[in-house]
């Protein structure tokens, strides 16, 4: 058949580079056969719009999804996931349209629940946030590659990140249920077990927290707590949902002690508040708290009201993901000031 | 760039106010929109490290062209 | 590239701009605020600069909720039907 011609396939990725369709990476040519299996494969309408998608608001038919994902690389089996994910990044309480035009630097990172983890085989276990499953590389890309040509979030016109970071190609992780003490993320947040959901967070970069020597929750949460600690700037408050990524087997040093995620959560955010004195601008770094909360305070270099480093406990959110071996987990900002982006949820729907 | 076009498209003359840095973002998005005609007032980058008195002087630098930004 | 389907979804409808009167006398003039840190202060002095030279009938000041979103339909539908003209600062 002529569309697979080599030099005609090379000559459409050539064409669609130009065209400013792609991620910079070579994508594979959405000829309308292979549209028309991955529409196929998710049994819902081609013409059914998902969501329009902020910032042009361009309507995300099951078609167009199809189009970005079969570019992208994915299974026709993987567009069940890209649905989800695009209607979770396209609901209010994310905000896509701030998420995509801002300076700062967050990309939607997809955690999906579930059997269809397994069905799919998207990686939950060792390199969860690196390369080698096609599942994770795919699913992450196409919904980028629909941020951009449906949502108009070009980069560097109108998607204006000053650093943006490499989750901006591909961002998708499953959780490791089997190897957590503790119930899923999607059943935490009130989904049925078996279930399968995506959640999608605006995030920065993963921030790797390394601690071999900790065997209680109380030292490993306080390594951890120093790291969340920086998350946007040392003095920033008020902070939204924040993911944290627990390797099995940091996840065991706390389980096993008997500790809940609520009660991990609890002694953390307990643990991230500072006293005014230490958040006033000037003292360590020109950033500090804003005027209209400096205001409330006759002397805030004295001043030695705590503040919360998150809003509230259930900000932080916890999972479990990667290798069996290996005393490291992640934190993965949020772009979650106040009013702006806070983690979401969508179930995933298989034909 | 939302709010301005949309403003406009309900009758009401806009100046929307923002800085160099993003002339070519609210450009693309307002094209993106079908506002071909629509024109911002550009101020100098950057903001966030100024103090009052220097965002103040940057008023009156752009109030002519604000001004003529709402009327014929 | 016929045989292969477009991956973009254009929005563009034809808009015009809002016809102008010839001067600010006599009309009323919102400053919205989009809640950028700095942005009052450029409000505060435009509002100062109005008074001083130009006639309005009034000025009203409104803030938006936040910078990272456009203005909540309430918002916006408020303003429509309560203003002559708009300022809008200061995104940045």
């Amino acid at each position: 058949m002529s569309l697979l011609d080599p030099e005609v396939e090379g000559g459409a990725i050539e064409a669609l580079y130009a065209r400013g369709v792609t991620d910079g990476l070579p994508v594979v040519p959405p000829t309308r056969e292979r549209v028309a299996r991955a529409v196929a494969a998710c049994g819902r309408a081609r013409d059914a719009v998902i969501a329009l998608v902020p910032p042009n608001y361009g309507p995300a038919t099951v078609e167009k999804i199809a189009v970005n994902a079969v570019m992208a690389g994915c299974r026709p089996e993987y567009l069940p996931v890209v649905i989800a994910a695009v209607e979770a990044v396209c609901d209010e309480a994310f905000d896509l349209h701030g998420v995509s035009a801002t300076t700062n630097a967050p990309a939607p990172l997809v955690v999906v629940n579930g059997p269809v983890r397994a069905a799919l085989d998207i990686n939950c276990g060792a390199g969860v946030f690196g390369p080698g499953w096609r599942a994770n590389a795919t699913i992450g890309r196409a919904l980028r590659l629909v941020c951009v040509n449906v949502g108009g979030a070009t980069p560097g016109v109108v998607s204006m990140s000053t650093l943006a970071h490499p989750g901006r190609y591909t961002y998708c992780i499953g959780e490791y249920e089997e190897a957590s003490p503790w119930e899923s993320l999607c059943v935490e947040h009130g989904f049925a077990p078996g279930r399968n959901t995506v959640a999608v967070l605006a995030a920065d970069a993963p921030l790797g927290v390394y601690d071999h020597q900790s065997r209680t929750p109380e030292d490993l949460l306080a390594t951890i707590a120093a790291s969340l600690a920086v998350v946007s700037h040392h003095k920033m408050t008020h902070w939204g949902d924040t993911l944290l990524v627990l390797s099995p087997e940091h996840a065991r040093i706390i389980g096993d002690a008997g500790w809940k995620k609520a009660d991990a959560r609890r002694w953390l955010w307990e643990r991230l508040q500072r006293p005014v004195r230490e958040l006033v601008p000037g003292k360590d770094g020109g950033e500090g708290l804003p005027e209209h909360v400096l205001r409330k305070f006759n002397d805030p270099a004295t001043e030695t009201t705590l503040i919360p480093k998150f809003r509230a406990p259930e900000n932080l959110k916890l999972v479990v993901a990667g290798g069996t071996a290996g005393r490291f987990s992640a934190i993965v900002p949020g772009w979650t000031f106040s009013k702006a982006s806070a983690l979401v949820f969508r179930p995933i729907h298989t034909p | 760039m939302h709010d301005g076009v949309f403003f406009e498209d309900h009758g009401i003359p806009t100046a929307t106010v923002i800085s160099s840095e993003f002339q070519r973002a609210a450009r693309a998005q307002a094209d993106a929109l079908g506002a071909k005609a629509y024109q911002t007032v550009v101020v100098e980058h950057p903001i966030q490290p100024l103090t009052r008195e220097e965002v103040r002087a940057l008023a009156d630098k752009v109030y002519d062209e604000i001004v003529r930004r709402l009327t014929a | 590239m016929s045989e292969y389907l477009d991956p973009t979804a254009s929005v563009a409808v034809p808009r015009k701009t809002a016809p102008r009167s010839a001067s600010l006398d006599g009309k009323t003039v919102t400053l919205l605020d989009i809640s950028k840190a700095k942005g009052d202060h450029l409000l505060d002095r435009i509002e100062e600069l109005l008074r001083e030279r130009a006639r309005p009938k009034a000025i009203v000041r409104k803030k938006k909720p936040t910078f990272a979103r456009p203005a909540p339909d309430g918002l916006r539908t408020e303003i429509v039907g309560a203003t002559d003209v708009l300022i809008e600062a200061l995104a940045d």
